[in-house]
């Protein structure tokens, strides 16, 4: 029985550890800019199709670094050159538009990559499979798990231990005044969503070895990474983690335990966290 | 603050006659294609009303919907003739939609959303869940209703009833707009604060707003389960609700003739696309982006726009 436990914090770990890295950018440019950014599942999907075309060339390692920077400047373009000018005028257009680009980036990737998933296999070195706690886990799902922890924790120290995450937080708190004293706000935005947009990339990556990569990952990625977001509380690197956390823990518990009602507890929880704690349970700024 | 301008009432009209002249002649094809413009025009209708006039952006409409045509599917299952069924299926829209207004009712933008796509959500999840609502088969085997003096079993007869349909949903909504009530919630919209210092409760407004745009969305939802005859889980998912947004947009927001419009062009893209790609969504992405770029103002509001300009 204690095997069903550990396999299931297991999973759940596994799972929160992608969410994280899909929410992150999703959470922060929320928080920064008050930006609704639907097209961040779209990122997510580009970066595990290009991860496999650049592995079927150079390997899975090549792809894990340059998917995401790939990635990364695909949104800093997209921002620089469209999202920032809809940034400002408030969620309607900001929903309208980013949803544009998911069904073209969806679009795109059917014509590219086809309408059949495509999978990638793990490296040689996490191939096998690993004892743990009187259970058997594939050791590049425990590599999934040591990655988005140590993301966390280097985001973490990045944002409370340096300039640039003090500037960060302060453009969170108050840009305005951030401006007043001298930060270029706008460049820290366009870094932000670049930094996001190359985090979710990898979140891709890693994730196609696990789940085959399909067009659809795009929107269905979308609905959990924003429940994430919306329970964590919005610009805050503790506040996706947790938030992912008990997503994760909610789905892979749920879909065990009581699979006829699964499907529906993450959304309850969602209402709930709307209804009591809209700010999130970790927020920071001014709670928009 | 809406009005029904003669300009509004002769595109309407334009549109209305149109739509019945592409059922009559165009074949069984086309009485399908105009069936399905109408169902998603009383569709964006509701919706309009709901985002355009009272600022409440729902993602959540598409399993507004499917309470409609669930309702009006299962009431027909236990015996109810097809008109008792019909104002059952309205109302448990109505109803369902309603206490999601109640809940929702004070949070504001982006809250406001993903509060409807929460709930939505729920309702969808519930639909493929439960057994007895036929999980991901859906429900099958809906009767059509019968007029006194047209069968509704042939195509063009339900073509021009559902056009029928569009006609009075359209009007249904202008006149909620343009009465005291409506007055009101636009009010609501335009300024929270000062409709309040004016003894206006903003909250039941909003809530009563969001329950009428939801009985509507219930017609879309029963013509929708009378049309195919058949329901499945899928009409309610949150990206169909993200669609009817899309063609609201498209046609223009606020406007009421807008969705009509909006639905015509979505709808007749789709097949006149389907003929030669199957990417017909990237033209709609394109087109999205391009009109909210442009203002925001849809196919309808540029054409107001144009006709203002051309005679002022």
């Amino acid at each position: 029985m204690t095997a069903f436990w550990t396999l299931q914090a297991l999973n759940t770990l596994q799972y929160a550890a992608l969410l994280f890295l899909i929410a992150a950018g999703l959470s922060v440019s929320f928080g920064l800019m008050g930006f609704v950014n639907l097209a961040h599942g779209a990122l997510y999907m580009l970066g595990a199709f290009i991860g496999i075309s650049i592995a079927a060339h150079a390997g899975f390692w090549a792809a894990l670094i340059a998917a995401p920077l790939a990635v990364g400047a695909i949104g800093g373009a997209l921002y620089a050159g469209l999202l920032a000018r809809v940034a400002r005028q408030g969620p309607m257009p900001q929903v309208l538009v980013s949803f544009g680009l998911v069904f073209i980036a969806v679009e795109l990737a059917r014509i590219v990559w086809g309408d059949v998933p495509l999978g990638l296999d793990p490296p040689a070195l996490l191939a096998g499979r690993v004892q743990v706690l009187g259970t058997v886990y594939p050791a590049y799902r425990l590599f999934v798990i040591a990655l988005g922890a140590g993301l966390a924790l280097a985001l973490w120290l990045a944002v409370t231990r340096t300039g640039l995450g003090a500037g960060l937080r302060a453009s969170v708190e108050n840009p305005a005044m951030a401006r007043a004293i001298g930060i270029d706000t706008e460049r820290l935005f366009l870094w932000v969503f670049a930094l996001g947009a190359g985090l979710a990339g990898l979140g891709g990556v890693v994730a196609a070895p696990i789940a085959s990569a399909t067009p659809g990952m795009a929107v269905s990625v979308l609905i959990p990474a924003l429940i994430v977001t919306v329970i964590g509380g919005m610009g805050s690197i503790p506040g996706a983690a947790l938030g992912a956390l008990i997503v994760a823990g909610i789905e892979v518990f749920g879909a065990a335990l009581w699979p006829r009602a699964g499907a529906v507890l993450i959304y309850a929880a969602l209402a709930a966290a709307l209804i009591w704690r809209p700010q999130g349970l970790l927020a920071t700024g001014q709670g928009r | 603050m809406f009005r029904l301008d003669p300009m509004r009432i002769a595109l309407m009209v334009l549109m209305l006659v149109g739509l019945e002249a592409a059922a009559i002649f165009g074949g069984f094809f086309g009485r399908e294609i105009v069936t399905e413009i109408a169902i998603l025009a009383i569709l964006a209708i509701s919706l309009d009303l709901a985002a355009g006039f009272g600022g409440m952006v729902s993602l959540g409409h598409g399993a507004i919907m499917g309470l409609g045509a669930y309702g009006y599917a299962l009431a027909a299952q236990a015996g109810l003739p097809p008109w008792p069924a019909a104002a059952l299926g309205v109302a448990a829209a109505g109803l369902g939609g309603g206490l999601i207004g109640a809940v929702a009712a004070r949070m504001q933008g982006i809250f406001f959303i993903m509060a409807t796509l929460a709930f939505g959500q729920m309702i969808w999840a519930l639909s493929f869940t439960a057994g007895w609502l036929g999980g991901d088969n859906g429900l099958g085997g809906i009767d059509r209703p019968s007029l006194p003096f047209l069968g509704l079993t042939d195509p063009l007869s339900f073509a021009s009833y559902a056009v029928g349909l569009l006609l009075l949903v359209f009007l249904l909504a202008a006149a909620i707009l343009r009465s005291p009530f409506g007055r009101a919630y636009q009010a609501v919209h335009e300024n929270p604060s000062r409709a309040a210092a004016l003894g206006v409760a903003p909250l039941r407004i909003r809530a009563i707003g969001f329950a009428a745009s939801s009985a509507l969305a219930g017609v879309a939802g029963v013509l929708a389960a009378q049309h195919m005859q058949f329901i499945s889980p899928a009409m309610m998912v949150w990206t169909a609700s993200g669609e009817v947004l899309v063609v609201l947009i498209l046609g223009g927001i606020g406007t009421l003739t807008g969705p009509i419009m909006g639905a015509a062009v979505f709808v007749g893209l789709k097949y006149w696309a389907a003929g030669w790609t199957d990417h017909w969504h990237l033209v709609i992405g394109i087109l999205l982006i391009a009109v909210v770029m442009a203002g925001g103002r849809g196919l309808a509001g540029q054409a107001e726009d144009w006709w203002r300009r051309a005679w002022a």
